[in-house]
């Protein structure tokens, strides 16, 4: 039923289609705002002949799991690869699109392309494990970035991602202290979602607030905490938190009880709660997110949502480019240390500039380098701003200067 | 036809015909008022859904807030399941839905976030700004609609092939037009077609589009009945179109009262009335809401699907064709074009899809529209729509979507997380499809 024509049409497609697959990652026009790579460059450079000497032929492969986030085009690549080249190495990456297969291939190319040190953004903990294997046989060290990987020998690089946590339910308390509160979470799958951050809402008191009497859940199934606590959001997608939202704010409605805060894990998800607020025409309560998007910090300056954890994923993109070039020339996990006019001093680590020890859920005892994140209200916007995170115009995009609720960094 | 004194056995001696079960009985009285048995079985099916959730929220379920929730969850999807009943019907199938509403919705925000004011100056206060937006994603939709059709219907690539290339190319485009970040913002007045307190038609023209629903049941019922005298065709018993009269349009009617029964939120009320000079009465001015913008499309888009496929050459070609291709082609349908025709009618529909999404979102992430294909399918095929083509409603698939979304959104009311929704889904996705083909079997 094919006929010839067809067939080389359709092969035209599909070559056509990888080739723009395939080059997506690595090719991709970033547009952070210019301002961006001002900071960088300026603290990034140790003497440049020394380490261009000893790093020459590194070369730095990422293992993208997710790239259509928009953080980690926009932040993260930008400095790992900026911070890569600068000290002589080269960078080269591959995107996952999401499938632990493919993140098990992709790993596989880039070490037959001579990655001689690994950076993997882990799609699935434990599913990266035969990857993982395989650079070791291969005797390539390996940077977990951001999520966690359960192995002893990785280097784990990561925001606080506890802290964050923490951080977003202590901000929330701290405005709301009794009252009705909703969870949302993110994709059932990240450990992310289901571990870390309810981990961090306990160590910030929400739990002991529930027991007492002063904090209710309105959507808790059970008592079992963190499980029966909160709503999941498949892949944490806007839409379907947006539909979560609006069945809840529906049953509390019938039941007659007011929603006073709402703690959402981040900001993709911040975004659908706020739209189903929206829809039903309910008044903006407390909510928090993470990862200082740029759509939610503006609604932070509108006041639709009140806090923002940021991990100035700039940062950590940096960190992982200098660990990674220090791996390179051999330098062992227990003794790497970050440059000390590398990073931010608001994110440098709370155990210091030298890998430390990190105890995972699994058991495993691994080096890291955990940073540390900066909730974001509206006192404190200066700060993305100064940082070259977002640009003036699209925080305070909608925003009337002259009122008086509008926040400082807008007036 | 026996009536009940009849069907009495006279005496033990005479052969009496057959004496007819209770069951026959009834079942010619019901066939007499040649209801589509298929369309009341999901009726019944929805109602038993939203029921058993009811009872078991406590009664709290089947309230006017929550049943236009859920209405408007449903839209987008019904939407697209207008036109995918005559995808299906005609042997093909578009994997495509979800990545090109996702591409269009992004389209929309960057239009009137950015494109419009910024290359074409047409600035916030711009005239019909909003509108010119519309079409232009309505004519984006219809352009990658025709650019698959042609691939499909004159090269000759099998529609599953083309339209998963355009599922995973057209969703990577996305990426490109705003790397991933989310784009909101859009005009005002577009976000009413979302739906809301304020993105509804109100009380007194919910009532006016009941009452004229209400009318057009009535009229429809006559015309029906007219030309079946014209064309000497048995008519229906009276007893059953008035039967019919009465519960389609007190169906219409209670809906728009229903509507109606949502109200304002106390806040929006209260500003409304400092803001028009009005005394509020104790316990705040009741507005009612009314049905919704989504809803109102979904109905528009409803009935023009249902005429084009019933009413129309484009559709009954559609139809012979997905019966038997090649006897249509014999007939001297353009069956080519008829596919094309189709396809772009789905670009279409997922424009109209889009722009709800995007106005419920107040923009455009990366991931929207994403999986929508599969609930598509399944709100088509749960509406009747068969595989083997040739059969399918429109009306159906608008109430496969309605049964799906009231099971969603029923478990997600009572607490059950979206793992269990997933499982439920899918297994009343087949059931509903078995018990269809088993149906079929039996009658024939």
């Amino acid at each position: 039923m094919l006929n010839k024509p067809a067939v080389a049409l359709f092969a035209t497609i599909v070559v056509v289609s990888a080739a723009c697959g395939g080059n997506g990652a690595t090719t991709a026009p970033t547009s952070p705002p210019a301002a961006t790579t001002a900071p960088t460059s300026a603290v990034t450079q140790p003497p440049a002949s020394t380490v261009a000497s000893q790093t020459a032929g590194c070369t730095v492969g990422v293992s993208w799991n997710n790239f259509q986030q928009p953080r980690w085009a926009a932040h993260d690549k930008p400095n790992i690869q900026q911070t890569v080249e600068a000290g002589g190495g080269k960078y080269i990456d591959a995107d996952a699109n999401l499938s632990n297969e493919q993140q098990l291939t992709d790993v596989d190319t880039l070490i037959s392309k001579g990655a001689n040190v690994l950076i993997l953004l882990a799609q699935d903990q434990n599913a990266i494990l035969p990857a993982v294997a395989k650079a070791k046989a291969a005797n390539i060290p390996i940077i977990a970035y951001d999520r966690l990987i359960e192995d002893p020998s990785i280097l784990y690089i990561t925001f606080d991602n506890v802290g964050v946590g923490k951080a977003q339910a202590a901000a929330l308390l701290a405005k709301v202290p009794t009252g009705n509160y909703v969870i949302i979470k993110g994709d059932p799958g990240d450990p992310n979602a289901a571990t870390f951050l309810p981990q961090g809402f306990k160590d910030a008191g929400l739990l002991d607030k529930v027991t007492s009497g002063a904090i209710k859940i309105l959507n808790a199934t059970g008592t079992n905490y963190p499980a029966d606590y909160g709503t999941f959001t498949d892949a944490w997608k806007t839409e379907t938190a947006q539909s979560n939202m609006e069945t809840i704010i529906d049953k509390a409605t019938s039941d007659n009880t007011p929603i006073n805060a709402i703690l959402a894990e981040n900001d993709s998800t911040a975004l659908g709660v706020v739209a189903a607020e929206t829809a039903k025409s309910m008044s903006f309560v407390p909510l928090s997110g993470q990862d200082g998007d740029t759509a939610n910090l503006n609604n932070v300056a509108l006041g639709k949502q009140y806090v923002d954890v940021w991990k100035n994923a700039n940062e950590l993109g940096k960190a992982a480019g200098a660990a990674a070039l220090a791996l390179c020339k051999g330098t062992p996990m227990a003794s790497l240390t970050l440059p000390s006019n590398l990073l931010n001093p608001d994110v440098v680590p709370t155990a210091g500039l030298t890998a430390a020890d990190f105890q995972t859920p699994g058991s495993n005892t691994v080096k890291s380098f955990i940073l540390q994140p900066q909730p974001l209200t509206a006192a404190n916007l200066q700060l993305p701003i100064d940082a070259g995170f977002i640009a003036k115009a699209d925080l305070c995009k909608g925003v009337d200067a002259t009122s008086a609720t509008a926040p400082a960094a807008c007036k | 036809m026996t009536n009940l004194a009849e069907a009495a056995p006279a005496s033990a001696q005479a052969t009496p015909p057959a004496r007819a079960s209770i069951r026959e009985r009834a079942g010619a009285l019901i066939g007499q008022t040649e209801i589509n048995f298929r369309l009341f079985g999901m009726l019944v099916a929805l109602a038993l859904i939203l029921f058993s959730f009811n009872v078991w929220s406590g009664g709290k379920l089947i309230q006017p807030g929550n049943m236009v929730t859920l209405a408007v969850q449903a839209c987008g999807i019904a939407v697209i399941a207008t036109g995918m009943v005559l995808v299906i019907v005609t042997r093909n199938i578009d994997l495509s839905v979800g990545s090109l509403v996702g591409f269009v919705a992004m389209s929309y925000a960057i239009l009137m976030t950015d494109f419009m004011p910024r290359v074409l100056g047409m600035g916030a206060d711009f005239p019909f700004r909003w509108e010119i937006a519309l079409a232009m994603g309505m004519g984006i939709g219809l352009a990658f609609g025709a650019v698959q059709g042609f691939l499909i219907a004159y090269v000759g690539i099998p529609s599953f092939i083309v339209t998963l290339g355009g599922l995973l190319s057209i969703r990577g485009i996305v990426w490109y037009l705003s790397q991933g970040a989310a784009v909101v913002g859009l005009d005002p007045s577009f976000q009413l077609i979302g739906g809301g307190a304020q993105g509804s038609l109100g009380g007194n023209l919910t009532w006016l589009v009941g009452g004229l629903g209400a009318l057009a049941v009535l009229g429809l019922l006559y015309y029906n009945r007219r030309q079946r005298r014209h064309f000497g065709f048995p008519l229906r018993p009276i007893w059953a179109e008035i039967l019919l009269a009465v519960i389609g349009s007190g169906a219409i009617l209670g809906l728009a009262w229903f509507a109606n029964q949502n109200f304002w939120p106390k806040g929006l009320a209260d500003q409304y009335a400092q803001a028009h000079g009005i005394v509020a009465p104790p316990g705040g001015l009741q507005i009612s809401t009314g049905l919704p913008y989504p809803i109102v499309i979904l109905i528009g888009v409803t009935l023009v699907m249902a005429w084009l496929s019933t009413r129309r050459r484009y559709g009954r070609s559609a139809f012979a064709y997905g019966g038997n291709p090649d006897a249509a082609l014999l007939a001297g349908i353009n069956t080519r074009w008829t596919i094309m025709k189709t396809f772009m009618l789905m670009g279409v529909l997922c424009a109209i899809a889009a722009a709800i999404a995007a106005a419920r979102l107040n923009g455009a992430t990366l991931d929207v529209g994403v999986s929508y294909e599969l609930y598509v399918i399944a709100a088509a095929v749960v509406g009747g729509t068969s595989f083997a083509g040739g059969i399918g409603t429109i009306p159906g698939a608008v109430l496969g979507a309605f049964v799906m979304q009231s099971l969603a959104y029923g478990l997600s009311f009572n607490g059950v997380n979206s793992p269990g929704q997933n499982v439920a889904a899918g297994i009343v996705l087949i059931l509903a499809v078995g018990f269809d083909t088993w149906n079929r079997r039996r009658g024939s």
